[in-house]
């Protein structure tokens, strides 16, 4: 039997849960979906941008299916989506009943403060792991069904990087709204933090003798690696699974420590 | 041969204890020294102007914040060791926030299944005394209907210790009489119930002692009776004739004329002697005005809020 808090976490965020899983199905099914109709436009735009625009935008080509994945679902609005996603669902577990008083009447329960942090991380994480998962799931299903011509371990591989990724930074959120009780603070933090370090991912790589900075970045152990060209790489995605499990410790340690509502 | 530990087994029976008790933000002393014990089966009343440190002194006993120094403890456990502390207390915050999407019920249900131990069938029947509808969301809720909220989840369980802020400021008069029976109800159980508040009539009607807080500093401790008792009564009489002689009398002061035939003075202490003058006296009509907790209030803050 699930804690009664994890069940209504899950409730209380019932809609936008909701809200956020139609999107991100409705984002991965349509640009999967359209990739035959999209093979002409793709050439005209190839042709239309220079090459290093094209490598900043992660979309080197998107004649192959996996230059075309990379291009719509792994470099820019899927992850984009997702962590936008992780940001503000992270952000309900600690920062905004803290901001709005909602979490007094729950922390005056015999209930740990440490086990208050975890059942609503793991609330929050467990639906954000689903969310995550969802274009894996289409993926597997799309794929095959309008004739990708792809190893479907590559992109399985692709889409374990997404879910790690929306881990670590989960836990980077988790960490900034479990130490400072701020809900402004986690998203724009988190959200600095990952448009910084895409961009030190995408530049990085285009700089001779910079290359090395890309190793500070999350996005380089998710899509880095080239996935969906060379499949698995499991050192990586546990790299951003651990430091998504470090900075939430981190967070549950800080917050059992601190005054709240202050 | 059973060792008994005298720090866990407190030599009073005090369901509230703190001791020097500091709370400060920055250069703010928020609470300064406070140093308080409440016996079990008390109605506490907690009073104090706004900021005065009554919040403050809540949420260290709730392990919300920590003291800056000084410690406190609840039934015998350390104010600091929620796990256990919060076996023993409910509490209904001073500004009631629930968790939007959920309704009344939800929360009641959450409450019961993480709080101290909940009595269902009491929890039904105050729903229907506060006239709570708990099938409507949160975010619905007027401010008086959340605090019904938690003061229903509070008054249901069976915690020793109920610790309550401010807990009729979103109430109207009718539910503020359900709220008084609510608490006469709990003593009767045996529990001790520690209130803050700004409402004297409130405090006058239902507590046994009153603390009064001011800029942090517990001023005052007094049974509800012996604070009156510290006031004077304002005596008015009307008379025909010549007038009593009150001036020297034990306990009377400032004798005035207040137009033809009336005289207007303050009593202190036993009336006796004063009644015996005034038997003497051809009285036709005597008021006895005794000076609300307000006044009291007042006197004590009045100076303060003169300068
Ligand atoms: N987080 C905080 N940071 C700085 N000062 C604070 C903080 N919380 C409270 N204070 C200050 O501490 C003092 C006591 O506040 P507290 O909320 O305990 O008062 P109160 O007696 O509950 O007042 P009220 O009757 O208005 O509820 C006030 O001067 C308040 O401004
Ligand atoms: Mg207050």
């Amino acid at each position: 039997m699930l804690p009664a808090l994890v069940r209504k976490t899950w409730r209380d965020d019932r809609s936008s849960l909701i809200g956020w899983a139609v999107g991100v199905a409705a984002f991965t099914g349509i640009y999967t979906s359209f990739y035959s109709q999209f093979q002409g436009a793709a050439e005209l735009k190839q042709d239309a941008l220079p090459q290093g625009m094209l490598d900043f935008l992660g979309i080197a080509d998107m004649l192959s299916p996996a230059g075309y994945l990379q291009a719509t679902i792994f470099s820019l609005i899927g992850p984009l989506l997702v962590l936008m996603c992780a940001i503000t669902l992270i952000a309900r577990t600690i920062a905004r009943p803290e901001e709005d008083g909602g979490m007094e009447l729950m922390l005056a329960n015999p209930l740990s403060r440490a086990a208050f942090a975890w059942q609503r991380v793991a609330a929050a994480g467990s639906a954000l792991t689903a969310i995550a998962a969802i274009p894996w799931i289409l993926l597997m299903i799309v794929v095959p069904w309008i004739g990708m011509d792809i190893s479907l371990s590559r992109v399985a591989a692709a889409s374990a990087g997404l879910v790690a990724l929306v881990w670590c930074f989960a836990g980077i959120a988790f960490l900034v709204g479990a130490a400072t009780g701020k809900r402004g603070a986690v998203l724009t933090i988190t959200g600095g933090l990952a448009v910084a370090t895409y961009m030190v991912n995408a530049i990085g790589g285009m700089l001779d003798g910079w290359h090395w900075v890309r190793w500070l970045s999350p996005f380089h152990y998710f899509i880095g690696t080239d996935p969906l060209h060379t499949g698995w790489h499991p050192v990586e995605l546990l790299t951003l699974v651990l430091l998504g499990a470090a900075t939430t410790t981190a967070g549950v340690i800080l917050f059992d420590r601190r005054d709240i509502g202050v | 041969m059973i060792h008994v530990d005298r720090k866990a087994c407190p030599l009073t029976d005090s369901a509230l204890r703190t001791v020097g008790l500091t709370k400060r933000y920055g250069r703010l002393m928020a609470v300064d020294d406070l140093t308080l014990e409440v016996a079990a089966g008390e109605v506490f009343g907690f009073l104090g102007p706004n900021g005065a440190g009554k919040s403050t002194t809540i949420r260290m006993l709730l392990g919300l914040i920590r003291p800056t120094a000084g410690r406190a403890s609840v039934v015998g456990v350390d104010a600091a060791d929620v796990t256990r502390a919060h076996q023993v207390l409910a509490y209904v915050p001073g500004d009631v926030a629930l968790w939007p999407h959920l309704t009344g019920a939800e929360i009641l249900h959450l409450l019961a299944r993480i709080g101290p131990g909940t009595d269902l069938a009491y929890q039904d029947e105050l729903i229907e005394r506060f006239v709570l509808d708990p099938s409507k969301p949160a975010r619905t809720y007027s401010t008086g209907n959340r605090q019904k909220v938690a003061l229903v989840a509070a008054f249901a369980t069976r915690a020793p210790l109920l610790v309550l802020d401010e807990p009729t400021s979103g109430l109207d008069p009718l539910m503020e009489r359900e709220f008084r029976t609510a608490v006469t109800q709990a003593r009767d159980r045996g529990q001790t119930v520690f209130l803050s508040s700004h409402q004297l009539a409130e405090v006058q009607a239902i507590c046994d002692r009153v603390g009064i807080l001011r800029a942090g500093r517990l001023v005052e401790v007094a049974s509800v009776a012996r604070l009156r008792a510290l006031q004077r009564a304002e005596v008015t009489v009307a008379f025909t004739g010549t007038p009593p002689a009150l001036s020297a009398v034990p306990g009377v002061e400032t004798v005035e004329a207040i137009g033809d035939g009336q005289l207007r003075f303050f009593l202190t202490g036993p009336p006796a002697p004063a009644l015996s003058v005034l038997a003497e006296a051809d009285v036709t009509a005597l008021t006895v005005r005794e000076p609300s907790l307000e006044e009291i209030f007042l006197d004590y803050y009045g100076a303060e809020a003169a300068r």
